[in-house]
This record gives structure tokens, sequence and C-alpha cells, in this order.
């Protein structure tokens, strides 16, 4: 159950609509309750924010300024009770694969958006839970940063082959990263239809197959669009 | 070092303007630093007022208390307000109107409940430590960024951990200047409350000293207040910066 799932959104306020498929956001660290349906996570419902099962990525860094990219990094296991020198040990190992190696002792103020993010990412990774939320993770970031952004996110899931459940609106982000799209309609959200993509990374997106599934999930999101588009 | 020079130059030509006007009028009334010098000397050699020590300790004492009242209840008071949306917004409106009542007026009421002693300078320092503190710890509540919050409830930190790891440093910067400000207005409060009106401290000395005409005492015991003034708000300036350091 090691997939790299990409969503693509359509319409941001599908959030706010009904229906089972809310369950995407109320994973999302458990901080929504669900209007219907249950959560269930291996079996095993989540109520709350769950941490020792899933890790969240929010589309801001939300990192806290008065703390050191480590600091940050280090948080999530601080709240387990994780001992300092543990702790310290299993961030400072992170900072490598974040590219962040030089960075550790600086504060979030100066860093780039680019390196903010990665933080943010590695404060997910620290806690090692088998699924971590990813909610637009690179929707604050400019196109190039993105694209190196997504790179380096398949070569961190070719190594820790976790289950990422990534939120976006890119279509080039979905195909790229995933290894199974799920398109969600505008409000009320719910799956409008599930693609499997079991290609070989790095893809090349200009291959045939490739060039064929982004015109259907065009397609199929074309509409969603519009329908938002109309809504908003 | 520039500034400090310019600072210097400054006070130089206060004190050369206070010494030529000072000679110019009545010396009962006008003393020039060249009489106040030797005054402050004989006041720290515990010459005029050997009971200066005392004086100075009761009103630290007073300081002291008052201001760590005002803390305990301006922080109980900010976050309880803060913290309840309703509460605060049904309470805030009436508390911003009482900081604005000149607190003098509550002076009178205070040496009636306390009487002339410690008591009433102490709650008079505390009146008005403790405004500037709730204010501040209600502004830096509405200060912490949602989203922090969001993220510290998705690690799993409880409504105490939230308060402790997140509200707390992120409103620090905020926190700790009405701290400041609430310790030099404690300072002011207890000064004035000695002053108006009491049997001990720096203010009935200063009083005493006026009353009998001693002006250059007078000058040289307002001089240690003011150190005592200026000490503390070093010491609060010296917290503030380092804060500073660590708020965004």
């Amino acid at each position: 159950m090691s997939d790299l799932i990409a969503v693509e959104r359509v319409g941001k306020r599908y959030l706010t609509g009904s229906g089972p498929i809310e369950a995407l956001r109320d994973v999302r660290g458990g901080l929504v309750v669900p209007d219907g349906g249950r959560v269930v996570v291996d079996g095993r419902p989540v109520t709350g924010p769950d941490p020792r099962r899933v890790a969240t990525v929010f589309q801001e860094a939300g990192l806290f300024p008065w703390r050191t990219a480590l600091e940050n990094i280090e948080f999530g296991l601080e709240l387990q009770g994780v001992p300092r020198g543990q702790r310290r040990a299993v961030a400072t190992e992170l900072l490598g694969p974040l590219g962040l190696r030089e960075f550790g002792a600086k504060y979030p103020r100066e860093l780039s958006g680019g390196m903010r993010q990665r933080v943010a990412i590695g404060r997910a990774l620290a806690i090692d839970t088998q699924i971590i939320l990813m909610d637009e993770p690179f929707g604050a970031l400019d196109e190039q940063t993105r694209l190196l952004m997504g790179e380096w996110l398949l070569d961190i899931w070719r190594r820790t082959r976790k289950t990422v459940v990534f939120v976006t609106h890119s279509l080039h982000e979905a195909l790229a990263l995933s290894t199974r799209v799920v398109v969600m309609t505008a409000r009320p959200g719910r799956i409008k239809s599930v693609l499997e993509l079991p290609m070989a990374y790095p893809r090349a997106m200009e291959s045939a197959d490739l060039i064929a599934l982004r015109a259907k999930l065009w397609s199929d999101i074309r509409d969603e669009s519009l329908r938002a588009m109309g809504d908003a | 070092m520039r500034v400090a020079l310019i600072r210097l130059a400054i006070l130089g030509a206060l004190v050369l303007a206070w010494e030529l006007l000072a000679r110019a009028a009545n010396p009962l009334l006008y003393v020039p630093p060249s009489v106040v010098v030797p005054a402050l000397g004989r006041l720290l050699v515990l010459d005029s007022y050997p009971e200066l020590p005392q004086s100075l300790l009761l009103t630290l004492r007073e300081i002291v208390i008052a201001y760590a009242l005002a803390i305990a209840a301006g922080l109980g008071c900010g976050f309880v307000l803060g913290l309840n949306r309703l509460v605060g917004r049904a309470y805030g409106p009436i508390l911003a109107a009482l900081y604005a009542v000149p607190a003098v007026v509550w002076y009178p009421s205070l040496m009636l409940f306390f009487g002339l002693d410690a008591a009433s300078k102490i709650a008079f320092g505390f009146l008005l430590g403790f405004f500037p503190i709730t204010l501040a710890v209600l502004a830096g509540v509405r200060q912490v960024n949602p989203h922090m919050v969001l993220v510290a409830r998705a690690f799993g930190a409880r409504p105490a951990v939230v308060f402790a790891k997140v509200m707390v440093p992120a409103m620090l910067f905020t926190l700790v200047g009405g701290l400041r400000t609430g310790l030099a207005l404690s300072v002011i409060g207890v000064i004035v409350g000695e002053i108006l009106g009491s049997k001990g401290g720096m203010g009935a000395l200063i009083n005493h000293a006026y009353g009998l005409f001693r002006t250059a005492d007078y000058v040289a015991l307002v001089l240690v207040t003011l150190a005592l003034v200026v000490a503390s708000d070093v010491v609060a300036s010296l917290v503030e910066r380092r804060a500073q350091r660590w708020s965004d």
C-alpha cells in the first residue's frame, strides 16, 4: 500500500460541500468532522488528529518562525515525547534528502518558499507515518520551483515508499507523480473517475499514453471546472 | 557610538543651561547642579537622609509586589478574555474604557480601602500595571496565526500544548512589550502613590524634602528615584530585545 496517489481537485470549494469523499479532507489530520460516512485507515477509524498514522503537509508551510528548520522538523516528534537527542538525530538525518544540509540552523524567514515547504515536508516525514496527506503542497510556489519540487518529492517517495495523498489543481503534477489519480466533482465533492498510471518514473510527459491520459483527465475535469467557475 | 556622543552633548548642554538659569533665580526654589551634586553626595553617604536604604528597599518591595500581582492578574485576565471569544467580546470594551480613565482618580479610594501604608501603594502600582499587560495579552492572542494552531493540532497537540508551544511563543514579542509597559506603570504607580500620601518609601522622603524647602536634597532624592526607574526599564528592555530575536 505504498502508492503515490494524486487527486485532481476541481474548484476549491468542493470542500465545503457534503458527500462521502469529503473523507479526503477529513483524514487531513482528522481536523474536520465528516458530515457522513467514516474515515478508515487500515481498518481502524480516524476520529481526530492521528499523528501516529497520518502526517499532513499544508499548502502554506506553516512553520513556526521562532524555531530553526531543524526544530521545526522535530516538532511532531517533540509532541510525541521523543527525547531531544533522538529527535535531533532523526531531523538531522532528514536534512540531506530535504536538500537543506546547510540550513538546519536557519530560521524560516531566512529560507526560500521552496525550502520552507521542504521543511514542512520534513516535519511530516519525521514522524514516520505510513500515510502523508499533502494538500496542494506546492500550490504557493512558482512554476519552476514547483516542477523541481515534484521531481524531488518523487525521489523522496521512492526512498520512503509512503502512501502520499496529494491534492493538486495541476494536471502536470497529477500525471507526473501519481500511480493513481482520483478526479473529484465540483461541490458536492464526489469521486468522478479514477485513473491508474502504472508507467515508470521519471515519466516522459510527451509519450503517447501520457498524452492520451492527459486528454482523458482534462475532459473529466473540464465540466467540473466549468461548474466550479459558475459557482464562484 | 555617535549616538552616545550626541546624547552626551545634549545632556551636557542641559546641565549647563540648568546651572546658568538656576544661578540667576531664587536659590530657595531653583538649585543649580553645582549644589545638587554635593547634596547627592550627602544623600548617598547617608548624611542628609540616613533612612535612605530602608526607604529605597520599601519602595522596591512595593514595586516588586505590585508588579508581580499585575503580571499574575494581567496574564490571567488577558488569557481568559482572549481565549473565550464571547467573554472577551463582552468585556474587552469595558476594559479599554477603564484603561482610558486617568488612574489617579482611583487613588483616594485606594487610600481609604488600604490605608496610608504600603498596601495602598501596591494597589495603585498594581492597578496601573495591570491594564497594559491585560491588553497586550488580548492583542497577542489575536495575533496568533490560526494556521499555526491548525498545524500544531494536526501533529497531535492538545490545547495546553498548543498554548505553550504555539500561542505563547507567537505572541511573545507583544507580551513582553506589554510587560515592559506594565513595569514602567507599576513603578510610576507606587512612587506617585507614595508622593500623594505615605509614611515611608522614596515618595515620603521626597515629600519631606520639598515640604521643608530642602530643594537640593529634594532634587537629589528625585535623581535616586530616577535611577531606580531607569534601571528597571533597562532590565525590561534587555528582556524585550531577547524576545525580539525570537519572534519573526
